[in-house]
């Protein structure tokens, strides 16, 4: 369970200071699907990455499980990060000179304690994780060779990589095509049925937003709306997803690789 | 972060940056392979200078002596020589390991021979000195040469003499010659054109007291079979009732008994007494006492027992390397000689006939005629001459002298095994009123020094700059990896982790640019050998390498090129550690 209290963020350059969240209270309870919405500059991004442990500097508490994340030391936090969350980013950010499995394997560089593993172990791990994701061809494959739906795959997988308890998403879809972006939302939805991880979704489309249990609005640094579905069981989040699908304009980034160009080119077509 | 998984990512990032770490390196490359090209220089050169030039391993301490010009005559007041008393004082100082006693032939000497080596034979008046056998162990005994006191009375009582007629029956480096001890007349035996057959020496008897301690010649008996025929020389010494009080006269022409207690010791009182034809009068257990003065020449009707020849030891001894450098480099080419290898010049034998001389003046009215042989070369010998086990010496200056001349000693060699020690022990002999002689090693031990630490530092700047300009670039390269480094610390990276992987990248490099350095350095320092050998003119000492490559000198070359390239990602790592992944990933 993560629980916010009175977060407040300001981020300074030089002298100027610029308030970003102003007493942030949200609570999220396990297995829940979550997706947080707002315009851009709303403080979305920032609550995301502070309950993932990634920024220290707010003021408040963030408790996760019952731990206070704050008052975590470095190393402490790492390994939060690295056995309890898993990130998922708008620009994937996989390491290019590296493969699929190298990629995915990552989190395992910098495991401690009982996690430590020899380089063969986390390979086979990645292989497995690959597998769950529907990219068991390209294990060995190197990054720019895939497309962007598949490259953020890759990059869910090397979140799921340690089994995390909390997926935390940013933009996952904001570089794909909507068809893209519908089943990168389908595989969410299934890890968050059947797996039980916590997904946390940051996005400024009300059409993935809507794909989700739970949404939670923040504008200017608040929390504005948390409005839950009670009609989820007559909804199914895929069908939804794929309703957003079909509504998404075709504003599909620019790391889509040749096959995904050629997808969108039919769907645009189809819709011309 | 296991370590094996560090070391793969470092080279796989290495591998990724390598046209900047390439260009970054070449400043660690070019210092380090200064750093280790001059200072191995240094060392080499120190190595020539200080071990064979000035060796400074050992200090010779010489007694202080005030000097005093009168005309062309300097004159020397207070004593010149050390005694055991005064030795054994040097040996109890602090810092000192061992005391090595050295001693001067008092008595003008010739060596005669060499034509098998210079192609005819040689006659030289010459300067020889004795060390004490101990001091060459390590340098000198080895491919059957040994520099050791073979006529050492100990060592004869132990070694039963063989008589013989010519040398093929004598052992292997030994000869056949007059018992140790004999003398002869010089007129006599005076080497002419060719010394052999060498004259025969007739015998002498010990006159003198000599002190236990003296070592004197001692004649075991022989051990020949009864049947064989040979001449067996008469027991040296053997318990006398005469036995002259300590500091007899010390030259009579036939004198009593000897009392030598450890040449009595070795007479074997138990052993039949040989007797010898032609001096049968004698009675068993007498000393030789055969007139050293026989004119052969004399009228006289009943000849001179002749001495019998045994099998002997050469006297071994050692020259130093000065002589080696002044023969091949000068003193051959006044006389169009053969330059000479020094390690084919052991076993090389000749005359050495001590008691004669070019001085006429000096020459005494007997010799000593032993032979000796070339053992091996050595810095510690006299720069200029022979040296000899020390027993030799004692002997010589001791027969042509008196009793007390076995321990007037001339300078000791001093082992200070600390070389921090050193300053010590010299103030210790200064309180000792003696002084250590200056070799000049210090001079030039400085130079080389101060020679070294100029480079040293040459080449520190030139890789503190390189330092820099590998701050540059991994200071460029955590920007460029900003991201990189985000994703890392969202999946777990500590910032130690980071900092790591930044160091083990820099630790890495500095350890291949250390090793393309010093790769460098050993390249020309074998390109400069060989052009030296090729082109330069021989010199004295010139070597045949300029270059020591100790392995400590490795090590630090790679350590001071790590710690450098290291030292240079510290700020760059710190800045990568601290990043706010937050803020990378959102890409604000």
């Amino acid at each position: 369970m993560i629980r916010v209290r009175g977060m407040h963020k300001s981020y300074r350059t030089g002298k100027l200071v610029t308030p970003v969240l102003h007493g942030v209270d949200l609570e999220i309870e396990d297995g829940e699907m979550v997706s947080i919405v707002g315009p851009s500059g709303s403080g979305k991004s920032t609550l995301l990455h502070a309950i993932g442990g990634l920024d220290r500097d707010y003021e408040g508490t963030i408790e996760v499980d019952g731990r206070d994340l704050h008052a975590m030391n470095d190393v402490e936090l790492s390994a939060y990060r690295n056995r309890h969350v898993g990130f998922v980013f708008q620009t994937f950010n996989l390491l290019q000179h590296q493969t699929c499995a190298e990629n995915v394997a990552l989190p395992s560089l910098f495991a401690r304690g009982k996690q430590v593993m020899s380089h063969g172990q986390a390979l086979e791990r990645a292989r497995e994780v690959l597998a769950r994701v529907d990219l068991s061809d390209k294990v060995d494959a190197a990054p720019t060779t895939l497309s962007g739906g598949q490259r953020q795959r890759v990059a869910i997988a090397r979140a799921l990589f340690n089994e995390p308890q909390l997926m935390l998403c940013d933009e996952p879809t904001g570089n794909l095509d909507s068809a893209m972006g519908a089943a990168i939302m389908d595989l969410f939805c299934r890890l968050n049925r059947e797996d039980g991880i916590t997904v946390v979704i940051v996005t400024h489309d009300p059409r993935i937003a809507s794909a989700t249990h739970r949404r939670v609005r923040v504008q200017d640094g608040r929390v504005l709306e948390d409005e839950g579905d009670d009609d989820l069981a007559a909804t199914p989040r895929a069908e939804a997803a794929g309703e957003a699908k079909a509504e998404a304009s075709a504003d599909g980034g620019d790391e889509r690789a040749e096959g995904t160009a050629e997808a969108d080119d039919e769907e645009r077509r189809a819709e011309g | 972060m296991r370590s094996n998984r560090l070391f793969m990512m470092v080279l796989a990032n290495l591998r990724r940056s390598r046209n900047h770490f390439l260009l970054a390196s070449i400043g660690i490359v070019v210092g380090i392979a200064t750093f280790a090209f001059f200072l191995s220089l240094g060392l080499g050169v120190r190595q020539v200078v200080l071990g064979k030039i000035f060796p400074l391993d050992k200090l010779e301490v010489i007694p202080k002596s005030l000097e005093v010009d009168v005309g062309p005559i300097r004159m020397g007041m207070g004593r010149d020589v050390l005694d055991d008393e005064m030795v054994a004082k040097i040996k109890a100082l602090p810092g000192v390991k061992a005391v090595y006693p050295k001693m001067k032939l008092t008595v003008g000497s010739i060596a005669y021979g060499g034509e098998a080596l210079f192609g005819t034979d040689l006659r030289s008046e010459i300067v020889a000195d004795g060390i004490d056998p101990d001091l060459m162990t390590e340098e000198i005994d080895r491919d059957g040469y040994e520099f050791a006191d073979f006529d050492a009375p100990e060592r004869l009582a132990e070694e039963p003499l063989v008589p013989c007629t010519k040398d093929e029956e004598c052992g292997k480096k030994m000869y056949c010659g007059p018992p140790a001890g004999s003398t002869v007349e010089r007129g006599g035996t005076k080497a002419k054109a060719k010394p052999k057959p060498r004259p025969k020496p007739k015998p002498r008897p010990k006159p003198k007291t000599i002190d236990a301690k003296i070592p004197t010649r001692t004649l075991a008996p022989p051990t020949a079979p009864p049947g064989t025929q040979a001449t067996p020389p008469k027991p040296a010494t053997s318990p006398s009732p005469a036995t002259p009080k300590p500091g007899a006269s010390p030259r009579p022409a036939t004198a009593s008994a000897p009392a030598i207690p450890g040449a009595s010791a070795s007479a074997q009182p138990g052993s039949p007494s040989p007797t010898t034809p032609g001096t049968g009068a004698a009675p068993p257990g007498t000393p030789r006492t055969v007139p050293r003065t026989p004119t052969p020449k004399a009228a006289e009707p009943e000849p001179e027992p002749e001495p019998a020849k045994v099998c002997r030891h050469f006297v071994p001894v050692i020259v130093s390397n000065h002589v080696v450098e002044l023969y091949n480099g000068t003193l051959r080419r006044a006389h169009n000689f053969p330059q000479l290898n020094p390690d084919a010049v052991r076993g090389f034998t000749f005359d050495l006939i001590v008691g004669e001389s070019m001085v006429l003046a000096s020459n005494k009215d007997r010799v000593v005629h032993d032979r000796g042989m070339f053992v091996g070369f050595s810095d510690k010998a006299i720069p200029l001459g022979i040296t000899l086990p020390l027993g030799y010496v004692q002997r010589y200056n001791v027969e042509f002298g008196n009793a007390e001349d076995a321990q007037r000693y001339h300078s000791v060699i001093v082992e200070v095994p600390v070389k921090d020690d050193v300053a010590m022990v010299a103030k210790g002999v200064e309180d000792l009123e003696l002084q250590v002689k200056d070799s000049g090693a210090e001079q030039a031990a400085l130079l080389i020094a101060v020679f070294m630490m100029v480079f040293g530092l040459v080449s520190a700047v030139i890789v503190g700059i390189a330092a820099v300009n590998i701050m540059h670039v991994f200071f460029m390269l955590v920007y460029e990896r900003q991201r990189e480094i985000g994703v890392m610390r969202a999946v777990g990276a500590t910032r130690g982790d980071i900092g790591r992987i930044i160091l083990g990248e820099a630790a890495s490099l500095g350890m291949m640019a250390g090793t393309a350095g010093l790769l460098l350095a050993v390249t020309a320092a074998s390109i400069f050998d060989q052009v030296s050998a090729r082109y330069v003119p021989d010199f004295p000492y010139k070597p045949t390498t300029y270059f020591d490559f100790p392995w400590w000198l490795i090590v630090a070359s790679l350590a001071f090129s790590v710690s450098f390239c290291v030292l240079g990602a510290l700020l760059p790592a710190r800045r990568a550690a601290r990043m706010e992944p937050a803020r990378v990933l959102s890409g604000n």
